[in-house]
């Protein structure tokens, strides 16, 4: 480069000329070949050299000046930015500011040439280059450079030169904000300054400044003096105000030191973080309609001031009233940016606000609540122009958007009063239930396209809504006001009626397949949810109002009968009753016992009239259409599969929550299953006087009524509509758990006709029973033998759970002593038998309950015998294999923590046999198939199965954790522990392969796996061969590189535990790992480096250089110490590396001493105790936050 | 009820052409299934209905195991399906013969000669190479329906 630039200087000025013209014109030819396909790749190599060639800047300015073409200027402008960064610490003080200004001065003097994204781009330039020299230019310097940008912005240079102005403060803006910054090369602390410096010293003043452009641009152009530009320019003011407002506020990690210059907080956080994209989801609420903006108090006059406020208030209500921008007005972009300007000051929160008891807050969203509301109403007219098609929706939608904003900051009650002052006599509630009414209808009218904007506004305004009746904090929980509750009933009854409607009408349309995927269910459970909250706000009209709409259909499917009239519309209307309805009533648990809903359960009914309890009602009218069900007649008639399929689901919902509810008492985090040994259940919600929903459906009330009208509800949903898969799974997997999830149910369950019919035909194997799809015989068998828990003591639960499935276990042993079993169980059919046998196994062995395991091991080792002959005759039938692995790994993990030595010992030494078989047949087969699909099945099937082995060996190894079997004779070691564990690996790790690590639910397991063998058993490994153990740290390289945090941290997990049980064997003068620790030199004299020392190296580098979540830094603390300890020469090489690297004379030393400190402060000493590991943990943070900082370059 | 109901049953002579009746409801992905008188594997099974209120229908896509050619088959759930029976037999390689043919040896000590060479490359040369080189291998035979094919190989030399 020296070389070269002597060279440059020899040149003649006409030379020079030449060559920059020569540039040009090279630069040029490429830009217009990238249009061409054919000549693409070779222009681009040019472009590239172009930009990585050496002191580019000259040419950069010769073509920016001189090129005709817009692509060119852009390449230039592109090839300046990247060489000035490259090349800055070769360019003198002078050469830089130069730089700079003549990037402002070249965007100024073309402010109106027509490639705006020639400016844009010299602009961002102008940036970049300003940001690199932050820190080290002095305070004048800046003045200087912002007082022109001001004069620009002020508008001293006419109206384009002011828009250049604003175009150059968003550019500032978007490079100094960390997650739109671009790289430089500079240590993320320089990067944290930036942006701490412009947030505390300059943002405001561009508000203020863009605030100036704006009034003085609107004024002339709502005056009519000045044109085109104006607007133009006050929009782009208007962009920049909200655009600064979008900032991510960090308000208190920034202080300023003495000097006045601004030094970062002491935050752990950012030290480990890059900044890039990923803060934004910490900042992010839960309500996407609503992000808060939060400056702190520093604000205050900027956006607060009333007249600021009014200012744009009014100048949005001009823009209206004379329809500036024509008649697009509404989307025009001035329009648009003061519209999400005002949206923006409605979301204002946090201490901004002074504290004179919400005062100014209050002040401040009436001002905006008068503004936005002359946007919504009457709602009637804006919503009736926007169906005619007269105007656009986006003032409605930002209007909503408004509401949401102010909802998110204000209680319920404070939320209806901002209307108040305005002169009118109805609070914001009404107008929001207005509003949502009218956008209901006009959803209706929309049809059923998706993505219309009503459907749109109506997410906001349920948002909304949550919003009120929901706030995040629940502290906050205030009544909600009575004027609101009426809102609320009208809004409910406008939706259901609509609903309702397009339920009739959709009746008859033919299957939906979309309907039945997950995430359209999802999202419909989602919006229902969100209705149901508004309905929840008034129980007393809207749930009564449900019954009503139920009982009548309940009448008119009776007026059907004999074919007399089509039923379909009523069942499609009745289908969607029954969801909402269940929404209503209930939330969904998720494993969970979720309460009655506070408000209905408040609702004060006097005892009298305790029968006709809202809550009440509507589950009656829906408990007597499910036993209309059990009529043959009327079900052949009536009961669709659908129809069941939601009456199904909306009792797999209800029996949670009302059905015998446990004492409120034990709170809502009590674990139902939890409840061993409590017979009493003490009832009522309310206090002494049993509470109506208690007598209607308590134990002692119409409890066990209910219960066996569902029981055989839920009977008839498997077996009455054959084939039909939905309504079993729903049945299987929603109704039927729900039943037994509480133990005070099961004492009746048990005691019910229906059950123990029901059982019976399950343990005779009849049909129907036995003909369901096996995944439903493993809900069911699981059911079944849940509800042994209401048996009244053990043996009693023992015997039910053999009676349940001593006949399965007849039937396989008979089968596995069939004489011609080889030819004999390849049938189809016996192999659907076999498979629905195992899963009801299984089922079984799920529900394990501590007062059943004794019956469930004795079911298990009768048929480990048979089921070992099953795996070797099914050896080929890898479905069959898969579900006997399956039912094994739930049969393990019921039972591993209450057995005795000696039942261990029978069950350790099936699992080796059966593991024995099945790497007997599986390991070094290859498999050829007559198309990729089905290879790729295969594949899928053995991903499958290892999946299952990887759970057996964690749950077969999680012995030695948890031991709750009660062992008089002490220490009897677990005889084949080792040995499954060593068979274990050594047939996993020829399977795992890294494409097979990035099945995600796979490699979790694997590491959970490994770094549990690793730290239980490490002499084991120790003995695996040199190739088996590479297998296994190559894993480890690529465990440590993962995304998921879990992963990384268990991988680091299982390098403590070789590392530890290395460095201790070491002490104690034994070999450790061994050869697997040495460095070994092959053949060709190439060095392979041992393993602890190979993951040293990785493991600092990981936690000096890389992006990681800062709960890693305790097990990468844990990983470090051993390695280091085992290793320290090793450890001294790589720090002095580290600090030859650092040329910067402060920072070596700075990086010296944070070495020094790491390994001698708080008293680390080299052992590895608890406590030693703890002080260590504790240097290192402190090592981390210190030298990340400046080591770290971006 | 008679004891004899849940017991596995012992049907009539089971040729390896015989198909079984299944309800289609509860055929599952991965399972077999004979559509236009070909045996097929179901990569995927979705359920549709006949009108909302109407009774399901299982909609298979299902791959010929011989041909690897893709099927698809319209069935009501409560109706049977015929599932072919497939069964694997391990035989152990004897010979390669010029013409395209393996030579196989049978369980009770015969040779069987009538299956012709794998069509895939990658097997085709394993094959051939690990019989060259005079390992022990194990081929895979999948027969349904009355037709053969070699479906896998191993090599067992010294591990068994």
């Amino acid at each position: 480069m020296g070389l070269e630039q002597g060279g440059w200087q020899q040149h003649s000025m006409n030379n020079d000329m030449e060559r920059l013209a020569g540039a040009m014109q090279a630069v040029e030819q490429a830009c217009a070949a990238l249009q061409e396909p054919s000549t693409r790749a070779a222009a681009e190599t040019t472009l590239l050299a172009f930009r990585k060639s050496s002191q580019p800047i000259a040419a950069c300015q010769y073509i920016l000046e001189h090129s005709h073409m817009a692509t060119a200027r852009f390449q230039a402008a592109a090839t300046m930015q990247e060489a000035a960064i490259r090349e800055w610490p070769l360019l003198t003080a002078d050469e830089r500011s130069n730089l700079r200004s003549y990037c402002l001065h070249y965007v100024m003097a073309r402010a109106d040439a027509a490639e705006a994204y020639v400016q844009m781009k010299v602009l961002s330039v102008a940036a970049v280059l300003l940001k690199r020299g932050w820190l080290e230019s002095v305070a004048t310097e800046k003045e200087a450079f912002f007082a022109e940008v001001r004069q620009a912005v002020l508008g001293a240079h006419g109206p384009a030169a002011q828009r250049s102005g604003i175009a150059l403060l968003e550019a500032l803006v978007s490079e100094f904000a960390p997650s739109t910054a671009s790289a430089m090369g500079l240590p993320a602390e320089v990067h944290e300054h930036c942006r701490a410096s412009l947030e505390l010293d300059y943002l405001h003043l561009f508000y203020l400044w863009a605030q100036e452009a704006a009034v003085t641009s609107a004024e002339r152009a709502l005056q009519g003096v000045g044109g085109a530009m104006d607007i133009n320019v006050c929009a782009s003011a208007l962009r920049l105000m909200s655009q600064l407002l979008n900032w991510e506020f960090q308000g208190t990690n920034w202080v300023r030191s003495a000097n006045g210059t601004v030094v970062m907080g002491k935050s752990k956080i950012n030290a480990f973080t890059s900044a890039i994209g990923r803060d934004a989801n910490s900042t992010k609420r839960s309500v996407d309609h609503a992000s808060l903006v939060q400056p702190g108090p520093g604000w205050h006059d900027v956006l607060l001031e009333a007249n600021r406020v009014n200012w744009i208030l009014d100048l949005y209500a001009h823009i209206r009233q004379r329809q500036v921008g024509g008649s697009s007005w509404m989307d025009s972009p001035l329009a648009v940016s003061a519209r999400q300007l005002i949206v923006q000051l409605c979301s204002l929160n946090g201490n901004i606000f002074s504290s004179d008891g919400g005062t100014t807050q209050e002040l401040h969203l009436q001002r905006l609540m008068t503004g936005v509301t002359s946007w919504l109403d009457p709602p009637e007219a804006v919503v009736g122009a926007l169906i005619a098609g007269s105007s656009s929706e986006s003032e409605l939608l930002d209007g909503c958007r408004a509401l949401v904003a102010i909802a998110s900051v204000n209680s319920p009650s404070a939320f209806d009063q901002l209307l108040k002052p305005v002169s009118r006599s109805v609070g914001t509630l009404s107008l929001l239930a207005f509003l949502t009414r009218e956008v209901i209808k006009a959803r209706e009218q929309n049809g059923k396209e998706e993505d219309t904007w009503a459907v749109e506004a109506l997410d906001i305004l349920l948002d909304t809504w949550t919003v009120l009746l929901q706030p995040a904090d629940f502290s906050k929980r205030i009544p909600f006001p009575s004027s609101g509750v009426e809102a609320a009933a009208s809004v409910f009854q406008a939706y259901v009626d609509i609903e309702v409607r397009a339920a009739a009408a959709s009746a008859n349309d033919e299957d939906d397949d979309a309907e039945q995927l997950r995430a359209s269910i999802a999202a419909r459970d989602e919006h229902l949810s969100a209705v149901a909250l508004v309905a929840r706000a008034a129980p007393m009209s809207t749930v009564p109002f449900l019954a009503v709409l139920i009982s009548e259909r309940c009448s008119w499917l009776h007026q059907c009968t004999g074919g007399r009239n089509d039923p379909t519309t009523v069942l499609e209307e009745l289908h969607w009753l029954l969801l909402m309805s269940g929404h209503v009533l209930a939330d969904c648990g998720d494993g969970e016992t979720p309460l009655v809903p506070e408000s209905i359960s408040a609702l004060n009914v006097s005892a009298a009239e305790a029968a006709n309890h809202p809550a009440v009602l509507l589950s009656r009218s829906v408990i007597e259409l499910a036993r209309q069900s059990l009529d043959v007649a009327l079900r052949a008639e009536f009961f669709s599969p659908r129809l069941m399929e939601a009456i199904v689901w909306f009792f797999g919902r209800w029996v949670d929550t009302y059905l015998m509810p446990a004492d409120a008492g034990r709170g809502p985090n009590s674990t139902p299953s939890s409840n061993e040994g409590d017979q009493q259940q003490i009832s009522g919600i309310a206090g002494p006087q049993l509470h109506p929903l208690v007598m209607a459906f308590g134990e002692e009330g119409g409890g066990k009524a209910a219960l066996d009208v569902l029981v055989r509800v839920a009977v008839a949903a498997l077996t009455a509509w054959p084939g039909e898969r939905t309504l079993q799974e729903l049945a299987g997997f929603q109704l039927l758990p729900s039943l037994v999830r509480r133990r005070n149910i099961c004492v009746h369950l048990v005691t019910l006709e229906p059950w123990q019919e029901l059982a019976q035909a399950f343990a005779y194997q009849q049909p129907p029973l036995i003909r369901l799809a096996s995944p439903i015989q493993r809900a069911l068998s699981e059911a079944l033998c849940r509800s042994a828990a209401g048996m009244g003591s053990g043996d009693a639960t023992n015997q039910y759970v053999r009676d349940l499935l001593g006949p399965i276990t007849n039937s396989l042993a008979t089968l596995s002593k069939h004489d011609d079993l080889q030819v004999f169980a390849q049938q189809p059919d016996v192999i659907v038998q076999v498979s629905c046998l195992i899963e009801r196994l299984r089922g079984a062995a799920r529900a394990t309950l501590p007062r059943s395991q004794k019956a469930i091991f004795d079911v298990g080792s009768a048929v480990m015998e048979p089921l070992l002959v099953l795996v070797q005759t099914y050896k080929h039938q890898s479905s069959v294999i898969y579900l006997v692995l399956k039912y094994v790994v739930d049969w393990v993990d019921g039972q591993v923590a209450f057995l005795e030595a000696k039942d261990t010992a029978i069950l350790f030494s099936f699992c080796v046999r059966l593991l024995e078989i099945y790497s007997a047949h599986n390991i070094g087969k290859v498999s050829v198939s007559a198309s990729v699909n089905l290879l790729n099945e295969s594949q899928t099937e053995k991903y499958k199965d290892l999946r299952a082995l990887l759970q057996l060996l964690t749950n077969l190894s999680s012995k030695d954790l948890i031991d709750f079997a009660c062992d008089v004779n002490g220490e009897v070691e677990n005889p084949d522990v080792a040995q499954v564990v060593y068979l274990g690996l050594h047939i996993i790790t020829p399977l795992m392969s890294v494409d097979l690590l990035k099945y995600p639910k796979l490699c979790r397991q694997y590491f959970t796996l490994l770094a549990h063998m690793l730290e239980v058993y490490p002499e084991k490994v120790a003995k695996l061969s040199p190739e088996g153990f590479a297998r296994i740290t190559s894993t480890l390289d690529f465990g440590m590189r993962h995304q998921d945090v879990e992963v990384v941290s268990m991988s680091l997990t299982t390098l403590n535990a070789i590392a530890f049980y290395h460095y201790q064997a070491i002490c104690r003068g034994q070999e450790g790992l061994g050869v697997h620790a040495l460095s070994i030199q092959n053949s060709h004299g190439v060095v392979k480096e041992g393993v602890l020392d190979h993951f040293l190296r990785s493991v600092m580098q990981f936690l000096l250089f890389d992006d990681y979540s800062n709960e890693l830094v305790e097990p990468a603390a844990d990983a470090l110490l051993p390695l280091v300890l085992c290793n320290t020469a090793l450890y001294q090489r790589l720090a002095l590396e580290l600090l030859k690297g650092q040329h910067n004379a402060l920072l070596q030393s700075r990086l010296a001493t944070a070495f020094h400190v790491l390994l001698n402060a708080n008293q680390v000493t080299s052992s590895l105790d608890r406590q030693n590991r703890r002080r260590f943990r504790e240097n290192l943070y402190a090592f981390l936050s210190d030298v990340r900082g400046f080591l770290r370059t971006r | 009820m008679s004891d004899d109901e849940h017991q596995f049953e012992s049907k009539a002579d089971a040729g390896a052409s015989k198909t079984f009746p299944q309800q289609a409801g509860t055929i599952r992905k991965g399972a077999h299934l004979v559509i236009k008188g070909r045996p097929c594997k179901v990569v995927e099974v979705s359920t549709s209905k006949t009108g909302k209120h109407g009774h399901a229908k299982c909609h298979f896509v299902a791959i010929d195991i011989f041909t690897g050619k893709k099927l698809e088959d319209i069935v009501p759930s409560s109706h049977n399906c015929d599932v072919p029976e497939v069964v694997r037999t391990d035989y152990q390689l004897i010979d390669i013969s010029n013409d395209g043919f393996v030579s196989l040896l049978t369980d009770n000590g015969q040779t069987k000669d009538d299956l012709r060479l794998p069509t895939d490359d990658a097997i085709l040369t394993q094959l051939k190479d690990g019989f060259a080189e005079g390992k022990d291998l194990v081929v895979t035979v999948m027969s349904a329906m009355g037709e053969e094919q070699i479906a896998a190989l191993k090599d067992i030399g010294g591990k068994n």
